[in-house]
Order: C-alpha cells, then structure tokens, then sequence
C-alpha cells in the first residue's frame, strides 16, 4: 500500500493524501493523472463541438445522451413500442451483467484447471493445445450464428459462447504463468519434503495468482463486448437487445445512451477486479 | 517429449476433431431444412454445399449465375468463392493498413511531449472500453454500408489499439538509448526516426497480433449488417435461412485465411526482428 501511494503522490505530484476518504479514493483511481481528466473534458467538448457541425440526428450532443440515460435508467416506456417488455436499462444491463459475470466465472474456472494441468502434464498440453488455439481464432460473429441455431436465443447461448473465449484467453495465462514459474520454487519445496498437494496449495496456485487476475481482468474487458455483441445478433433481452432494436429506427442518442451505460459498467467491473487483484496480492513482493 | 512428438500429436488432434464432427453428424441426423443437417458431415459440405456457393456467384467469365436461370456447376462455385473471399480480403488490409496508420502516425504525435500523452492517454483508455462490436450500427449511419463504412469501422477500431499500443510501447523505450542519441546531439526528428521507430517494433508486435485478429472480427461485423457481397454476406443470408452448411463451410474458410493470416505475419516480423536481442518471443496470440 506505501509503495502504491507513493506512486501516486509521484505521478499526480502532489503532497500527502489526507484523511481516510483521500486515500481510499486514490486507491481507487490508482492511475489517475489530473491531466486524464482534462483530456476527458477536452474529448467531451470535442464530441459537442463536432456534433454541432454534423448535426445531433448523426452525434447526438453529450448532454442529450446524459439526459436520455438518465430518462431511460429505470423505466423506458418508448422502449415497450418496439415490444419489448417495459424495462429500463437498468434492467437490461443487470441481464448482460449476469451473463458476463457466470461466464467469466466459469469460463475462469475452466480455463484455469485446464491451464495449470497442462503446464505439468506434456501428453495433455499436446492434445489441449491446437485445439483451443484452433477455437480461440474463430471470431465471435462467425461462431454466434452456430450457437443462436443450436441453442437458441435465450441466455444460454450468449452464455456458453462468452464463456469459451474466456476460457481460452485464462488457459493461456495459466499456462504461461505456470511456465514461467522459478523452478527454484519447486525444488525448495521437493527438498523440503513437499507432496504432490503441497506443491499444488503452496506453491502453484500463489505462485500464478497474479498472472491469473491479470487474465481474468482482461477476459471480463472482453465479455462486455462479446455479450453486447451476442444479444445484438440475436436475444430477447439485454442492453445489446436495446441497441438492435434501437439501430433499426436509426436513434443514434438511445444507441450512444447504451453505449455509455455499457462502457461505465464495463470501467466499474475492471475497477473492481483490480481492486480485488490488489487485495489478493498484498503479501507478494512485487505487487505493484 | 520431443518437438517431433508434440507435431505428431497436434496433427493427431486435428484428425481426430474431424473425426468427431463426422461422428456427432451421424449421432445428430436432425435437419432444419430438409436436406440441410444441424450438424453437417463432410460428405455434405464437400458436394452439396461447396455446389450451393454457387447461388452467390453474380455472373461473369461467361458463367451465368445461378439466379439468371444457371446450373449450379463446380465453376461457378469456385468462381464465387474466390470473389467473396476477395472482397473480404480487400475490405480487411486496407481498413487494417487505413487503421494501423492512423494510429501509429496519432501515436507518435502523442508521446512527442510528456503533456500531450498525458492528456490523451485516458480518453484513449475510455474509448477502448467501449463495446467496439455494438458500434456497428453507429458506422452504418455515420458512413453507409457501402465500402467506406466497412473500412471506416475497421480502421476505426485498428486504430484505438494502435494508439494506445504505440504510446506503451514509446513509454517502454530504455531511457538510455535516448540520453545517448541525445548527448551525440541528435534532434528530437533524428531520435524518432533513428530510435524510437527501430526500439518500438518488437513491443508493437504484440499489438499488431492482436488488431490482426480484431480486423478478423469487424470484417465481419461490418458485413453483417447490410453489405451486399463478402464470406459475412454469405453468413447471414445462410443463417437467415437456416443452411447450417453454409455457414460451416464459410467458418470454414474465415478460420483458414485467419491462420494464414497469423502464420504469415508471424514469419515476416520473425526475419524482421532477427536483429532484436530479446525479442517478445512469447508472444503469440492472446
């Protein structure tokens, strides 16, 4: 934790934090750098200026969008003439958010089983190996059509679909982690008289964690675009619903509304994941 | 294990996925259409299927298409295949090169002076979380469906990652390639184009894997939603009707060109780092 405010103190360059609130608002934003956010109020400004040249029907004004998320948070009743049910956005993205959060969960586990066997079993790897790599170069749109057809348009088939990229992309951290373990580790514990057990508690699983929340960090960015995309293709709710149906009657400011909950729901779930990886990994030395 | 093993292993797997695939068609004969299996087997898609490519072939080279009354002959299928595939291919490296340019020349303008990066690094950030792939739409409307829209989407989505992988990769440059380029008393110009340009190549290796791979995916977004030739034209017009088939065979070739694609690139910028000293060997596809 010093050394994380230290950083801090160095990148924003100012004094001592102060107070409880401070430090758990820098532990928070660990990387914000005033200078980000007048760049953020410079792009907002740009996004407004450029949509008064272009006309808000093509880029609707920042504020409009605001206003429109803050219409449409919990009751959208224009959103019930397209026959969808009468639900705001907050309904639909707590659907997307329950799909993606399952499918990192298992795809996470599975990954990661898979990930760590195979780094210790060759015969395995070599079997494993072409054929996630195979899987994890299909792109999604070319795999969803599959999916809507054999399991239909319910939650299961954006489920089982994110949950295979996840799966791949934390087989191949694990994999790597466990790889690039110090064998100096190993041999420590196996002089010491450590068991098969041992090895796997005390050594292998602490010893990938970081790369592992690294992965998983990385896979749950992916999920949020791979659910809006997979409810978009075809599904009867959801935030990528609302963006389907709103692209056919061509509403750019619904469209740029849904965009906006989706990508600040995709922020607070990274910041929360990085929180948790930070929290984990207090004990190891080089957390960073 | 030796390597010899592994490969034999590895093409051991391969036979045995197509084997399994033939062996779920047979376990799944449902058809959706009749004629049209869930889960179609190779007997199906290396005739009837390869044959059915020629409904997309528009006419030409004397072979009259199938829709102006034509017989579905194994030329026209061939013929139709290579120009879909052709279309896709053109629309992919030019909003790739459009893309990859844009952002490495924005890139570099950025890490010019510390403040710039400053101040452009998070917007980067927060346009990078937004779903790229729910964007589709937005292009559509802002550029059309025609050419322009589809490379405009890809270009657009090449270059955010550009970008931000280019303003790391600068970052990451040892600060004593600069002090010493700097104390032989070369400019800031001198420094970019002898330094930082040679010094970023390996890092944005990385980066240029993986925008190989997003161009794969928003090719195929931008063909979903209103384009009128390309393999994700052929995509959704299958699955509109259900042809299970056709969708395969077309997954079939995206999966093809793709790992062409990678293995490719993986040669050329393995000769052009050869002078690296550690280069990201590691590095493949995330």
């Amino acid at each position: 934790m010093a050394t994380l405010r230290q950083t801090i103190g160095a990148t924003a360059g100012d004094g001592a934090p102060t107070g409880h609130a401070m430090r758990v608002l820098k532990a928070w934003l660990p990387s914000a750098d005033p200078l980000g956010l007048v760049g953020i109020v410079l792009a907002v400004v740009i996004w407004w200026a450029l949509g008064f040249v272009v006309g808000s029907a093509v880029l609707p004004s920042p504020h409009a969008v605001m206003a429109r998320v803050g219409q449409d948070f919990w009751v959208a009743p224009m959103l019930s003439y397209y026959g969808l049910p009468k639900t705001g956005l907050f309904d639909s993205l707590t659907y997307s958010a329950t799909n993606v959060f399952l499918s990192v969960l298992l795809g996470g586990a599975i990954g990661v089983v898979l990930g760590l066997f195979t780094a210790r079993v060759t015969l395995a790897r070599a079997i494993l190996d072409p054929i996630l790599t195979t899987v994890g170069t299909i792109p999604i749109l070319v795999l969803a059509p599959f999916f809507l057809i054999w399991f239909g348009t319910g939650r299961w088939s954006a489920l089982l679909l994110i949950t295979i990229y996840v799966v791949v992309i934390l087989y191949i951290y694990a994999q790597r982690a466990a790889d690039n373990l110090d064998p100096v580790y190993e041999d420590s514990a196996r002089t010491l008289g450590a068991g098969g057990w041992d090895i796997l508690w005390g050594m292998l699983i602490p010893g990938t964690l970081p790369q592992i929340l690294g992965g998983l960090r990385i896979a749950l960015a992916g999920a949020w675009g791979l659910e809006a995309i997979a409810e978009l293709l075809g599904a009867q709710r959801g935030i990528g619903k609302i963006i389907e149906v709103l692209a056919g009657s061509l509403d750019t400011e619904g469209i740029f509304a849904c965009l906006l909950v989706l990508g600040v729901a995709a922020v607070i779930s990274d910041m929360l994941m990085g929180a948790l990886a930070r929290r984990a990994m207090r004990w190891s030395a080089d957390a960073k | 294990m030796t390597r010899a093993t592994q490969k034999r292993i590895s093409l051991a797997v391969f036979v045995a996925m197509v084997v399994f695939w033939q062996v779920l068609s047979v376990l799944f004969p449902a058809e959706i259409v009749d004629g049209v299996p869930m889960i179609p087997g190779w007997q199906v898609l290396a005739t009837t299927t390869f044959l059915s490519m020629a409904d997309y072939w528009g006419g030409g080279f004397g072979i009259i298409s199938v829709a102006q009354g034509g017989e579905r002959t194994t030329a026209a299928a061939a013929l139709s295949i290579i120009s879909h595939s052709w279309d896709t291919l053109v629309r992919l490296y030019v909003g790739l090169a459009l893309g990859a340019i844009c952002g490495a020349t924005l890139g570099l303008a950025i890490t010019w002076s510390a403040w710039t990066r400053r101040i452009i690094e998070l917007p980067v950030e927060v346009l990078r979380t937004l779903p790229l792939l729910a964007m589709v739409p937005l292009f559509q409307l802002w550029f059309g469906t025609y050419f322009a829209g589809k490379i405009a989407f890809i270009g657009y989505g090449v270059a955010v990652l550009f970008v931000a992988g280019v303003i790391n990769a600068v970052r990451n440059v040892p600060p004593i390639y600069l002090e010493n380029a700097r104390t032989l008393g070369a400019s800031k110009m001198e420094i970019y184009k002898t330094v930082i340009l040679p010094a970023i190549f390996p890092e944005l290796r990385a980066t240029i894997m993986l925008s190989l791979g997003l161009a794969w995916a928003t090719v195929i977004g931008a063909e979903y939603l209103g384009a009128q030739s390309g393999l994700g034209y052929i995509l959704v017009y299958a699955q509109s009707y259900g042809f299970v088939d056709r969708m395969f065979f077309v997954a079939l070739l995206f999966v093809l060109y793709a790992s062409i694609s990678f293995a490719l690139f993986n040669m050329v910028s393995t000769k052009m780092l050869r002078w690296a000293p550690r280069a990201s060997g590691r590095e493949s596809l995330a």
